[in-house]
């Protein structure tokens, strides 16, 4: 679960002395939203996003020769008036969930993944992250997910996980969520199979308690008259 | 009352499951017995089955996943690419011959010697891939059928309606980018049952888009929410697309005491809404219909299920 895995690494970079209007058309011809900004030698000196360029171009409401004015000015500026300087990066030995966590916590879409020395290796956006979990989440399986109440004890998915694979069906994957109720977590088994029906009779009989997914869907039905 | 075609043939009952796969030969035999004791069988017209040509078999899927399935099962492998697909060696002949059986009834279909039919065939295709067998499917009875359709027909416009209870992914794939054939789909959401595809959002690709819908239900929907659906996507859909021929793949796991899903459908929910379909064949497609077994394991159930569907198809 290394960045280095699922980050892109043809990065389209821009350099500091480079046009802003040049860059404005450079980020409306392609779908992504963040450009590094390198030196010669690769290494990441800041970050321009579409709304920093955004921000710089001149207001719908001044007239015509204000307007003027400000365009000649800004075909002066470069990207290093507006680019954001030490931007928060990631290096290719940090986890997605590290990713995931600062993205959280700085709320930023897309990290510039750097080496020791600085150099640019690549990027990661919040749409790498999502191929990610949908792989780790096994999404793109096919499977059904059963899920079960289970006690917060040690020991309680490995009773779960043996007893399903006495049967020979094989995991995509097992979610935890933490809390479900008062000491009882519920644990979802995506298992690669169409053939449930047994497997949770069986769960049903060694005492398990399985979350029925109409219960959840009861207060979506239309009630009767 | 219309002249319906019914695949009927003993050798469809050779593929062979294992001990307890839901994916029984006895599912055929209740079939037939529920065609019997309606006393039905002189009403219809019989049709044999017979070996496929390969060329349709190609015609979707890939010649390497052909040549694997057959070698699996020469060499009785028991399970070929999954071990939810338990084949043997009679598996796939059995194959060839329920697709042959199905062509034949598309070609009495459309030479007019029968207005309508319906093919109870072993083993079920709608999970079916290019090139991947999944769910008890190996060949993609109903796709193939579709090709045999444009190819051999020159059928410009199919509709495929699947109202199995899980989503006919084989089905949809296959046809994904083909504005030629519209394939529609009723079963249980995505979240809550195999196979995990056939979502709202999935609706075609490339020239196909628009081309592809999907209706998921929710575990404990049944009646009610099926016609709605039905009203609200499906005649819209099918009054632009006119469909020339309606494909429909058959499941009968929907049903409430089937426990392969959630979904609830009552036996008369499975007569309204294959009236429902014959109405749409009637305004569309000249009447043709053809319809084709895919799940439904309740060997209890299938018998009342499949009288009641192959009467509608009668017209009774």
């Amino acid at each position: 679960m290394f960045i280095d895995k699922s980050m892109t690494k043809k990065v389209v970079t821009v350099g500091p002395n480079d046009g802003i209007l040049e860059t404005r058309e450079l980020l409306a011809k392609n779908t992504f939203r963040h450009l590094p900004v390198v030196d010669e030698e690769n290494r990441l000196i800041g970050i321009v996003t579409d709304r920093d360029i955004r921000s710089a171009m001149p207001s719908v409401f001044l007239d015509e020769n204000e307007t003027l004015k400000e365009r000649e000015r800004l075909a002066q500026m470069k990207i290093k008036d507006i680019m954001t300087k030490n931007p928060v990066t990631v290096t290719p030995a940090n986890t997605l969930e590290d990713a995931i966590l600062l993205m959280q916590k700085m709320r930023v879409g897309a990290f510039p993944v750097v080496d020791r020395e600085g150099k640019l290796r690549g990027m990661l956006s919040i749409r790498d992250l999502v191929r990610a979990f949908v792989n780790v989440l096994g999404l793109e399986e096919p499977g059904t997910l059963l899920c079960i109440k289970v006690q917060e004890r040690v020991g309680e998915m490995k009773k779960i996980v043996d007893a399903i694979t006495e049967e020979h069906i094989s995991f995509g994957s097992i979610l935890v969520s933490r809390y479900w109720e008062e000491g009882k977590r519920a644990v979802f088994p995506y298992l690669l199979t169409t053939n449930v029906a047994h497997v949770k009779r069986k769960l049903v009989e060694m005492g398990y308690e399985l979350i029925d997914p109409m219960e959840w869907t009861l207060d979506t039905l239309p009630r009767p008259e | 009352m219309r002249k319906t075609g019914f695949l009927y043939d003993d050798r469809l009952l050779l593929h062979c499951t294992g001990s307890n796969h839901p994916e029984s030969p006895e599912r055929l035999e209740a079939v037939y017995r529920g065609v019997e004791e309606a006393g039905l069988f002189p009403r219809l017209t019989l049709i044999k089955a017979s070996p496929a040509k390969l060329k349709w078999i190609e015609a979707v899927h890939s010649p390497k996943h052909i040549m694997r399935f057959e070698e699996a099962c020469l060499l009785e492998m028991g399970e070929f690419d999954h071990p939810d697909n338990q084949m043997c060696r009679e598996s796939y002949e059995t194959a060839l011959l329920a697709i042959g059986g199905l062509l034949e009834a598309v070609r009495m279909v459309m030479e007019g010697i029968i207005d309508n039919a319906f093919c109870a065939v072993r083993p079920p295709g709608h999970h079916a891939e290019m090139n991947r067998a999944l769910g008890f499917c190996y060949f993609n009875n109903v796709a193939i059928a579709a090709r045999y359709l444009l190819n051999e027909w020159g059928v410009e416009r199919v509709g495929i309606v699947d109202i199995d209870a899980h989503h006919g992914n084989g089905t949809q794939h296959i046809f994904e980018d083909d504005p030629s054939v519209f394939y529609y789909s009723a079963h249980e959401h995505p979240s809550f049952a195999f196979p995990g595809t056939g979502r709202e959002f999935e609706k075609g690709v490339g020239a196909g888009s628009g081309f592809t819908l999907n209706c998921p239900l929710l575990p404990g929907q049944g009646d009610e929410e099926y016609m709605a659906i039905l009203e609200r996507d499906l005649a819209p859909a099918f009054a632009e697309f006119k469909p020339q021929v309606i494909l429909v793949s058959a499941g009968f796991d929907a049903h409430v005491d089937d426990d392969m899903s959630d979904l609830k459908l009552s036996t008369e929910g499975f007569s309204r809404i294959m009236r429902k379909l014959v109405k749409l064949a009637d305004a569309y497609s000249e009447g043709r219909i053809i319809s084709v077994l895919e799940g439904g394991y309740s060997v209890q159930l299938l018998p009342e299920l499949i009288r009641n569907h192959v009467s509608i198809l009668l017209g009774l």
